[in-house]
């Protein structure tokens, strides 16, 4: 069975070009989130494998998003997308429970290394 | 076995544990769920608790072991802490850390702490799920010193992000087993400039090869290094980063004894610099030779002194964030604080120096600096205000700056209250930040409106003005209504010895640190024009007021027509062009101790003594620019 993702990010383009770099290496993608609200109802509901999150998103952040989730599940699989130069909040998405991340623009196989060293 | 001779290692090492404890709490005040800082305050008062079982201290032993029974319960769920119970840590930690300096005294059996435990108790039953009265029991655990392996790893240095990378692979590492002595400390993986390669002590079951596999997983990994490590954990900045493999060995030196070597490698400095000036008039070749030799072999020493006694800002950063929360707290501020650049260093005795002016521009910046919630609230601001502290190296200097998003200081009210005070001409304008500064730091000059306890008296900006020029460096001030204020302390990294360009005027010889030298030339009164009615000349486009150093001092004798060297003087991009009547050539001097007479023109900021034993006062630049 493949496994499921959900894909948060504000800009449908972003979360298009996520869905299909994860879709064509065969990944599931069970849903979208566009603001960090959503994202944590939609774990919730759908209870994914594997979840990408953009830093910044209007009402509540991936950052408190991925802070959120994992306090509900600490196992949850969280893969930070983050634009260059957002070190710092990188850091504090890891230090809040995030698995990995990855730096826009994206290359399709980063992404999938570094989803690959999540599942693992 | 003769425990006083570990007395010193238990005190500063302890000093580092709660020091750590101090910075975790703050974090875990922030973010009340997150579970490292509770799991990091835990293993620091279990380390400490082992110390002080291992020194026979039993009243610290026990205050430590019940607040680690405490952190043990809240470790499974953070948020369980309140308030009152992270005040009560942070007292816990305080009363550890005073108690450590009256244990080693010999003053452990006078310790007091029943108070403190008493409200331990109560906060561990608050804390039981159960509701439970009982405090689980632990025997007493044997010491043993950090055991384990150090592990070197470096990130690929063409990765996006290596400080995220790198805090992955070290939670990789925690996720496998007990992790200590992180270096540098993981606040530097935030870093732009960090580099990538960290290590620390891990203690762990995983074999070699298996390690090495599963710290790889962390991504874009370039190396892991594995040694095996048994000596007892160094103090914490004791080894230089990115080097735990236990080869380079350290010892603690009394700073006396640097200073002291510092004094006698200035004399030493000074008989060179003479012995060069005799050789040259009347040596043969083989004393010149000599003579080269000596002045090499002077300036490795030299060099190698100043080296010992860098010590990187965080000695003295540490204290601040302590200092800012409980600030804050009690002006009921809301303050996030941030530091970079901890691993900058300074000369010991300048760091000392700059602890205290630091120390009075944050709590400016807390008590005028930024509004309070309400008001930040009003101007749609975060209610959470930013204060940063940041180290940077600029060239031989370091540039520390205090920052604040806050309201800005208030140019109109500083310029009524100076024109009420004679201090600015009537009919100034809008005053501009190099104005402002110069007014704040008129001695006695407080903008406080209501004399609080926090500020407003005790040491003054005119106080953090003058030690900072006695240490040879500069305050620059931007501030903006309603964005915020920013103070920069530029600062020679290293004090005793500096190099100086050596000028005269009349008979006297003055002397003007290079730090401060963009480049000399020569003034051409023919050439030259003036702005607003002062005199200034035109260097390559840029209009440079002069200061012509015989009137400035009063000296004797007419203002030299025709052509003379001048200096170009730069303080922190303000300029000046300094006219002498000649100049000597460059020269290494040792700064002497300077209490500057009263009465006495305020630009100087120290003397020293010239190789042929002729005292010379050295110049302030930032008081002539």
């Amino acid at each position: 069975m493949s496994h499921t993702v959900l894909v948060c990010d504000d800009a449908i383009f972003m979360r298009t070009m996520i869905s299909d770099i994860l879709s064509q290496a065969g990944f599931e993608v069970v849903g979208e989130a566009e603001t960090g609200r959503e994202a944590v109802e939609r774990y919730r509901q759908l209870k994914p494998d594997l979840v990408t999150m953009d830093i910044v998103m209007p009402d509540m952040g991936g950052i408190e998003a991925v802070r959120e989730i994992c306090r509900e599940d600490p196992d949850a699989k969280i893969l930070m997308c983050s634009a260059m130069g957002q070190q710092a909040l990188v850091v504090e998405a890891v230090q809040a429970g995030a698995k990995d991340f990855v730096v826009k623009p994206f290359q399709p196989s980063r992404v999938l290394e570094a989803v690959q060293r999540i599942l693992g | 076995m003769d425990l006083s001779r570990y007395a010193a290692l238990f005190l500063t090492e302890s000093r580092d544990h709660l020091g750590a404890c101090n910075q975790l709490l703050l974090d875990w005040e922030r973010d009340p769920r997150a579970t490292e800082p509770v799991v990091g305050i835990f293993r620091a008062m279990h380390t400490f608790k082992g110390m002080a079982a291992a020194m026979g201290y039993a009243n610290l032993t026990e205050l430590a072991h019940r607040t680690e029974n405490l952190l043990d319960l809240l470790r499974s769920d953070p948020g369980l802490a309140n308030r009152e119970l992270h005040d009560l840590l942070f007292q816990i930690v305080d009363a550890l850390e005073s108690g450590a300096g009256e244990a080693v005294a010999g003053n452990d059996a006078k310790l007091e702490f029943s108070g403190l435990i008493g409200k331990l108790d109560h906060a561990s039953v608050a804390t039981q799920p159960t509701g439970s009265w009982a405090i689980p029991a632990r025997s007493a655990e044997p010491v043993v010193g950090v055991t384990g392996r150090a592990v070197s790893i470096a990130i690929r240095p063409d990765a996006p992000m290596r400080g995220a990378r790198a805090l992955l692979a070290l939670r990789k590492a925690e996720s496998l087993g007990t992790v200590a002595a992180v270096r540098p400390a993981p606040a530097a993986f935030e870093q732009d400039e960090f580099d990538g390669r960290f290590s620390f002590r891990l203690e762990s079951e995983v074999p070699d090869e298996e390690l090495r596999r599963l710290l790889a997983t962390a991504g874009d990994v370039a190396s892991v290094e594995l040694s095996a490590e048994t000596a007892a954990p160094a103090a914490r900045g004791a080894e230089p980063a990115g080097d735990a493999t236990g080869r380079t060995r350290q010892i603690r030196v009394d700073l006396r004894r640097l200073d002291a070597l510092m004094n006698q490698v200035g004399e030493l400095v000074v008989a060179k610099g003479r012995l060069a000036e005799l050789v040259a008039s009347h040596g043969s070749p083989d004393l010149q030779a000599l003579s080269q030799r000596i002045s090499r072999v002077v300036a490795e020493m030299q060099t190698e002194i100043i080296q010992a006694r860098m010590t990187p800002v965080w000695q003295v950063f540490d204290r601040f964030p302590r200092v800012v929360r409980d600030l804050s707290r009690q002006l009921g501020k809301r303050v996030a604080f941030q530091v970079e650049g901890e691993e900058i260093e300074l000369d010991r005795s300048v760091l000392d120096e700059i602890g205290e002016p630091l120390l009075h521009l944050l709590r400016n910046a807390v008590d005028h600096g930024i509004e309070a919630p309400a008001e930040r609230k009003r101007r749609s601001k975060p209610a959470e205000a930013i204060i940063r502290l940041i180290a940077s190296r600029e060239r031989n200097v370091v540039a520390i700056r205090v920052q604040d998003d806050g309201q800005g200081i208030d140019r109109e009210q500083i310029l009524q209250r100076a024109l009420k005070e004679g201090l600015v001409e009537p009919g100034t304008g809008v005053l501009s930040d190099d104005q402002l500064l110069r007014i704040l730091s008129r001695p006695g000059f407080s903008t406080a409106t209501t004399v609080t306890d926090v500020s407003g008296r005790g040491m003054g900006m005119d106080a953090v003005f003058s030690r900072i020029r006695t240490l040879g460096g500069s305050v620059h001030l931007a501030t903006e209504a309603g964005v915020g204020s920013t103070f920069t302390l530029r600062i020679p990294s290293t004090l005793a010895i500096l190099r100086a360009l050596l000028a005269r005027v009349g008979e006297e010889r003055y002397a003007v640190p290079m730090m401060s030298v963009a480049e000399t030339m020569e003034f051409n009164p023919m050439a030259a024009t003036a702005v607003q009615g002062r005199e200034a000349l035109l260097l390559r486009d840029e209009v440079i007021p002069t200061v012509h150093l015989r009137e400035r001092l009063g000296a004797q004798g007419k203002r030299a027509v025709g052509r003379r060297p001048t200096i170009i003087l730069d303080v922190g991009g303000r300029r000046a062009a300094l006219v002498v009547d000649a100049l000597l050539g460059q020269q290494e001097i040792v700064v002497e101790a300077f209490d500057s007479p009263r009465g006495m023109l305020p630009v100087f900021s120290g003397a020293t003594i010239l190789g042929d034993g002729v005292p010379v006062l050295i110049l302030d630049p930032a008081a002539l620019v």
